[in-house]
């Protein structure tokens, strides 16, 4: 309670302090506090069991100055089983504080981050992991290889653009997260890096991520390898990774194309996403910590409707194959994605 | 995994994000009342200085659907913390600020 009544007043006291203070370099951005973030509604269907996973992730988003920025992201998520199986839904309602860092932007090559912040491993942590972002609900088998224990760092991190020109750009990140078993801020002792180049252009981004984990097991290297490729005169996205670590490795890759080129009804189809995903994970060391324990190949599709820019229905489906039994997982529901501002600025 | 929330908890947690919800939009569709389209881009491209709606379409959909429109009061912000996630440079993030927010 004292933390959010501490949370409260520091916002109200930077209110007015960033409300008044746009970019001053002659455009009309403001820079007031924001809060953002994804809601969504899931059905999911996992080997003939149904669960509601209602979820709401919001980012709160307090400039300070052009240059400074504090940033936090919760977790609500719901989880509601039927009751024996055929009854009632049931379940509970789960909040965990998912980062909360401070951000100084001090010039291209150097933005230092301090606080719980999201370990940077792979495309997904950072970058596609929110509810209104990714194509399929069902994170990757191999999600969890890099960010163990509880895919945040508790440390430092620095970050920012080596070099840059017309014809490509190189970005880099690198973090050291001390052990940590305070209250919301649970982490592991880790240091990795993650830096990728991508080429404008081509829109063309090829990355690499390693992680050296300094708790329990002591000096298990991760590592990863992803592709990222949006080709430019086609609708297309497709996205594939390779992770490595101590308890397995496996890949994924996917293909999500918006149907807007379709000649006929094109102002529905323009709307239409399908995507397909491939993936397999093979278990090392006996699996675990994230990474499933025999060999599993998950193949699925997924078709998405937006709505609205920042509204889609969303439905999967994707079939598990591992030696000792095969199951269907099915998702249904809609996501929806919001940037509200906290403050109402000055006039433009 | 959490502890068992009360009923009161859940519905206050319902009642504040409607409020929040509600609250937001009033907000946005104030903050939107401002909004303008965005500019054409500039036909000079200089070495390194890529313009802002190359930046904007290069670099959003490599991840998520670009948004239709952001309005100019949150423009800051919203790019401050796109450029720490994506790791732009000042550049890209000045061209960002002047394509959206001009």
């Amino acid at each position: 309670m004292k933390i959010w009544l501490l949370a409260g007043c520091l916002l109200f006291c930077t209110l007015r302090l960033t409300a008044q203070d746009a970019d001053t370099e002659s455009t009309h951005a403001g820079h007031v506090p924001v809060i953002s973030g994804g809601a969504g509604y899931v059905e999911s269907i996992n080997g003939g069991t149904p669960t509601l996973l209602p979820a709401i992730d919001p980012v709160l988003l307090v400039p300070l100055g052009s240059h400074v920025l504090g940033e936090a992201r919760g977790e609500f998520v719901g989880v509601f089983n039927r009751r024996n199986g055929n009854g009632d839904y049931t379940g509970q309602v789960f909040s965990s504080l998912d980062y909360a860092q401070i951000d100084w932007l001090a010039n291209t090559h150097v933005m230092a981050v301090g606080g719980k912040y999201i370990l940077p491993f792979g495309l997904v942590s950072e970058r596609l992991d929110p509810i209104w972002i990714n194509n399929f609900q069902n994170l990757p088998l191999v999600y969890a290889i890099g960010l163990q224990t509880t895919g945040f760092g508790v440390g430092g991190q620095l970050r920012g653009v080596a070099t840059q020109n017309d014809k490509f750009s190189v970005q880099y990140s690198a973090y050291y997260s001390a052990h940590s078993n305070a209250y919301q801020f649970t982490a592991a002792r880790t240091t990795g890096f993650d830096t990728s180049i991508y080429f404008p252009v081509q829109h063309v981004e090829v990355g690499t991520s390693y992680q050296r984990f300094l708790d329990d097991p002591k000096h298990v290297n991760n590592t990863a390898v992803y592709l990222s490729w949006q080709p430019p005169p086609v609708p297309l996205d497709i996205k594939a990774e390779y992770d490595h670590g101590h308890y397995g490795q496996g890949y994924w890759i996917e293909a999500a194309y918006m149907l807007s080129q379709v000649p006929v009804a094109n102002s529905f189809f323009r709307n239409v996403q399908v995507v397909g995903r491939m993936q397999q994970a093979f278990p090392d060391n006996g699996g675990g910590h994230g990474v499933p324990g025999v060999k599993t190949e998950r193949p699925g599709i997924a078709l998405n409707y937006y709505l609205r820019n920042n509204w889609r229905i969303i439905s999967s489906y994707e079939r598990n194959f591992t030696a000792s039994k095969d199951t269907n997982l099915w998702n249904v529901g809609f996501t929806y994605r919001f940037t509200w501002p906290l403050w109402p600025g000055r006039k433009q | 995994m959490g502890k068992r929330r009360s009923p009161l908890l859940t519905g206050l947690l319902i009642v504040i994000t409607a409020g929040g919800w509600i609250g937001g939009e009033c907000l946005l569709a104030r903050a939107q009342a401002d909004a303008r389209p965005a500019p054409p881009a500039p036909a000079v491209r200089n070495t390194g200085q890529r313009s802002g709606e190359e930046v904007f379409m290069q670099n959003c959909s490599r991840c998520h659907k670009p948004p239709m429109t952001i309005s100019p009061r949150i423009t800051g912000t919203v790019v401050m913390h796109m450029r720490v996630r994506a790791k732009l440079s000042r550049h890209d993030e000045q061209a960002l600020l002047r394509y959206l927010a001009p």
